[in-house]
């Protein structure tokens, strides 16, 4: 998952952005609104986490210019007021959920990844698709009743494709919502993963999870359970 | 403020007073003037019909037919030469002219009918304008077969002494409304200043109240400026009760943090364990931020009502109710209104927020699926303006019996893991407390959870 962190403070951003990234997610940060709203159209997030109070540019503004210019990926704000003013402001100009600071991780760590399943189209935290459940909270894959052993970035391309499950995703695609911005990126590495996940996931070929569109991408083909 | 400055009372009263009071005397010294040139020309009319009459009076005829002019004239100023009136008889074989009328050559008629009357002027002469009465006039002959005389008689007047006449009546006139004009605006320039006092009183005593010199406006006002000042007076309240408010709202901060804050500063300078130092420092961390959220609710709420608008609670509840469907959508859950469009909330936009999102958000987390807000202006008889009734009701667990009052203790408890002990109901309950009114909690007898009820009570009657 690729989160985008607007927040001025830097000790914040940087405990924030370590975290996450310990948690797994890919992490691009700005420091005011001008490059939160730059970096905000230019990348395809998962999710973006906006202060309200930001220099240059309000986080009201920034959501409000993310809105407009088409993206949908779902925006939590952080407010350090936390009056309900403010807070029926952010979800009028297209925030999804709201944060008061100060905030515990944890419960920042799950409003992000129920805003995440949400936006694609999953209600529960837990992740089905036949005999494939993959938990967002503990990070842990279940194919039957055996749990499967993954590294992070295993997991990370899994929990994607997962969470996309039925739809065609592109290399490119999964490279971008796994690195972060500077990363370098080599469209080989993703075809050792899902051939790594296929063996993983599906031991005997029997279940065959992954599908490879030639030349396109991939394709989670387990229905959606949940 | 407009860049320009506007008229001050005194001036704007000033200027209209004295438009009026010019038109007026304009009008008036027209009016006086044309009805004393009227006169004054009637006047000189009938005195010059007067000389002509005692003139014809001794004038006679003799037995011959000659006309016999008066040895002695009826005016004396006709024997004068100069004086300005003028007398001529002209007949068939008879031309006479009073000794005044000598040398001038005057406009007289000299054939006008027996009982014809004409009446010139002013006619430019050479001794300036002139005005005639002219009469023809048959004397009969005195014997049988004696010639009848058919003369006319001319008087003529020259007008420079009724123009004289005018001048000094104008000039008189003149300066005795223009007197009485200036006496007029003085008295109205006093006026003013009598009336405009009390203006400058509550002036001076606002003065007073800035310099700290007066707790309130405390003269006595008239009637007009009565409703203005008890107005400031209350203004000059609310804003003191607000400062002393804050302060005290500060003063309470500073010091709730100071415990935690040395707690730390002990912990920092004693306790070697990482580990348990660690623990005790987010404890206090914990604390002080309890206190900056309870403090903070405290100060944001205004309680300040005495001259608020109407809020209409509709409008802001759809507000509150789209973002907390938006916030607990993995919920589901839905809100439900049964709102009357009357109802208003009369205070700041920010409290009604904070009582909705707070009652609503406290629902949405607790109930299954569904939450009622009801809403209804509460109004009595007599009372200036309504009251509102706020309940919100959800299908969650509900409150027990037991931990009703502790609900109801004010006071920050932070405890999110109980329903009701909220940071979010403890900042309910001060906003009510604030606006005197009353919160009640209970059972919901519609949806079977938890029920709060917000009452403010109607104002004035």
């Amino acid at each position: 998952m690729r989160v985008l962190l607007v927040e001025d403070e830097a000790p914040l951003r940087e405990t924030l952005a370590a975290r996450l990234q310990r948690e797994g997610f890919a992490v691009d940060t700005a420091a005011d609104g001008d490059e939160g709203v730059y970096m905000g159209l230019e990348v395809p997030f998962d999710v973006a986490i906006v202060d309200l109070g930001l220099p240059k540019l309000p986080g009201l503004e920034v959501v409000k210019r993310l809105r407009e210019g088409g993206r949908r990926y779902p925006i939590l704000i952080l407010t350090a007021r936390g009056s309900w003013e403010d807070k029926v402001e952010g979800l009028k100009h297209g925030a999804d959920d709201y944060l008061v600071k100060p905030f515990h991780i944890e419960e920042l760590l799950a409003r992000m990844n129920a805003l995440v399943r949400r936006s694609a189209g999953w209600s529960k935290p837990l992740l089905e698709c036949g005999p494939v459940k993959l938990d967002t909270t503990a990070q842990s894959v279940t194919v039957g009743d055996q749990s499967v052993d993954l590294t992070s970035y295993e997991y990370k391309v899994l929990e994607y494709l997962i969470l996309h499950a039925g739809e065609l995703v592109s290399k490119s695609d999964l490279t971008e919502h796994i690195y972060e911005q500077d990363f370098d990126r080599d469209s080989n590495v993703i075809e050792v993963f899902i051939g790594r996940l296929r063996k993983k996931l599906d031991p005997d070929g029997s279940l065959k999870p992954i599908e490879t569109v030639r030349g396109r991408g991939y394709r989670f083909s387990i229905p959606r359970t949940a | 403020m407009s860049a320009r400055r506007q008229f001050s009372l005194a001036a704007r009263s000033l200027l209209a007073a004295s438009l009026v009071l010019a038109a007026f005397i304009g009008l008036t010294g027209y009016a006086l003037e044309r009805a004393f040139e009227n006169w004054a020309f009637s006047v000189l009319r009938e005195r010059m019909q007067s000389v002509l009459y005692s003139f014809l009076a001794r004038t006679d005829i003799s037995v011959s037919g000659k006309i016999l002019v008066p040895e002695v004239l009826p005016e004396p100023r006709l024997e004068r030469p100069g004086s300005g009136l003028y007398a001529a008889i002209y007949g068939k074989d008879l031309r006479w002219e009073s000794p005044s009328a000598m040398e001038r050559e005057l406009p007289f008629e000299d054939a006008l009918q027996p009982g014809e009357m004409s009446f010139k002027g002013p006619i430019r002469t050479n001794v300036g304008g002139v005005y005639v009465l002219s009469m023809g006039v048959l004397f009969e002959a005195r014997a049988p077969g004696g010639r009848d005389a058919r003369v006319t008689v001319n008087v003529g007047e020259n007008q420079a002494s009724v123009l004289r006449q005018i001048k000094a009546f104008r000039e008189t006139m003149w300066a005795l409304l223009g007197g009485l004009g200036l006496l007029l605006l003085a008295f109205q320039a006093l006026l003013l200043r009598w009336s405009l006092r009390p203006l400058r009183d509550v002036e001076r005593d606002l003065g007073y109240v800035e310099r700290g010199v007066a707790e309130q406006l405390s003269g006595r006002y008239p009637v007009e400026l009565a409703a203005l000042t008890s107005g400031l007076n209350d203004f000059i309240k609310g804003e003191r009760d607000n400062l002393r408010r804050y302060r005290h709202t500060l003063g309470d901060l500073a010091h709730s943090l100071k415990t935690p804050l040395a707690v730390m500063r002990g912990l920092f300078e004693n306790e070697d364990n990482a580990r348990r130092l660690k623990q005790a420092g987010l404890e206090q961390v914990a604390r002080m931020d309890e206190i900056v959220a309870y403090q903070l609710a405290r100060a944001a709420k205004s309680g300040h009502q005495t001259y608020a608008a109407p809020l209409p609670v509709l409008g802001h509840a759809e507000e509150i109710a789209i973002t907390l469907e938006k916030v607990y959508a993995r919920k589901g859950a839905l809100a439900e209104f049964d709102v009357d469009p009357k109802a208003c909330y009369y205070g700041e936009k920010g409290d009604l927020l904070e009582l909705l999102g707070n009652l609503m958000d406290n629902a949405f987390k607790w109930c299954r699926s569904r939450v009622l807000l009801t809403a209804r202006p509460i109004v009595h008889l007599r009372s200036r303006r309504a009251g509102l009734l706020l309940r919100v009701e959800d299908d969650g667990p509900g409150i027990p019996e037991a931990q009703v009052s502790e609900v109801l203790k004010r006071g920050v408890r932070g405890d999110e893991r109980v329903q009701g002990h909220g940071i979010g109901l403890s900042i309910v309950g001060e906003l009510v407390a604030s606006y005197g009114g009353e919160l009640k909690v209970g059972r919901s007898e519609q949806l079977g959870g938890a029920c709060f009820e917000v009452v403010l009570p109607p104002l004035g009657g």
